[in-house]
């Protein structure tokens, strides 16, 4: 007996969807830790910007932070947990699907 | 752009992934910063003296230096290297701002590597125990050589091909 293949549409996700925090996993997801300073230079972001998708995707469970010293000042790193990463990338599947599976670049 | 729920039309979806790949693109450069040069040197030069000074320390009988001597020295070179790796793990860290991964390479690359040169490196030294043959640990020796170097070429590679 095998299970009903999952829609993949069903991974869309809108607290992910919002286009910094949609930037801020897919950094996340491929970096695996990366310190606050550099996402917030990488995607061009304001700290206050930044620490604002951040905190909507912490309070979804989708990301955590760790505070580590370097040169002597705190710095923050941010990090997906498990669910943020399984999140980020069923909504990236349910994307390719609103693409549909003939695009060439994708 | 806030979507309130509404699922994005197939353009905003594909201009959403294009992002999404340049952005991971972007990242895949920082965390292929290859090592600093100190270190890709200290860890050739680690790979290449292991085989031989587990072979000294294997040997049946004395070879060049009593098999203690040996011992102690792969136990020295050994602690030397995992303090310089610290060092250099944070340094590096630091410097790119990301976590330092050994899953940037394709498998296909790091899947022998991590197979393969444990092989290389403890399977010589028997070999040299049963042969008595020196041979064994050149060979381990510049083969585990060559790979450091390898590697770190691909990584710079990388580095540039992604940046």
């Amino acid at each position: 007996m095998s299970a009903e293949p999952r829609d993949p549409l069903e991974g869309f996700d809108t607290t992910i969807h919002a286009p910094n925090r949609l930037r801020i996993c897919a950094l996340l997801d491929t970096a695996g830790e990366a310190e606050f300073g550099l996402v917030q230079k990488q995607l061009d972001l304001s700290a206050s910007a930044l620490s604002k998708h951040v905190t909507a995707l912490m309070d979804a469970g989708y990301a955590g932070q760790r505070k580590a010293v370097r040169d002597t000042r705190q710095r923050v790193w941010l990090h997906l947990t498990r669910r943020g990463q399984d999140a980020y990338r069923g909504h990236v599947a349910a994307l390719r699907a609103i693409v549909g599976p003939s695009d060439p670049a994708l | 752009m806030e979507t309130n729920g509404v699922r994005p039309t197939p353009e905003q979806a594909r201009s959403a992934l294009v992002d999404t790949e340049r952005i991971q693109a972007s990242a895949q450069a920082l965390a292929a910063t290859p090592w600093p040069n100190w270190f890709f040197i200290t860890l050739t030069l680690y790979v290449a003296a292991l085989p031989i000074a587990y072979g000294g320390a294997m040997a049946g009988t004395d070879w060049l230096l009593p098999g203690p001597a040996w011992m102690g020295i792969m136990l020295a070179i050994t602690a030397v290297y995992g303090s310089l790796f610290a060092v250099a793990a944070k340094t590096w860290r630091n410097k790119t701002g990301v976590a330092l991964r050994f899953d940037v390479l394709p498998k296909r690359a790091t899947v022998p590597l991590a197979v393969g040169l444990p092989v290389l490196l403890l399977g010589a030294p028997f070999a040299f125990r049963v042969t008595g043959r020196p041979l064994w640990l050149i060979a381990a020796s510049l083969t585990g050589a060559a790979v450091s170097v390898g590697f770190h070429l691909a990584f710079v590679r990388l580095h540039r091909k992604t940046s």
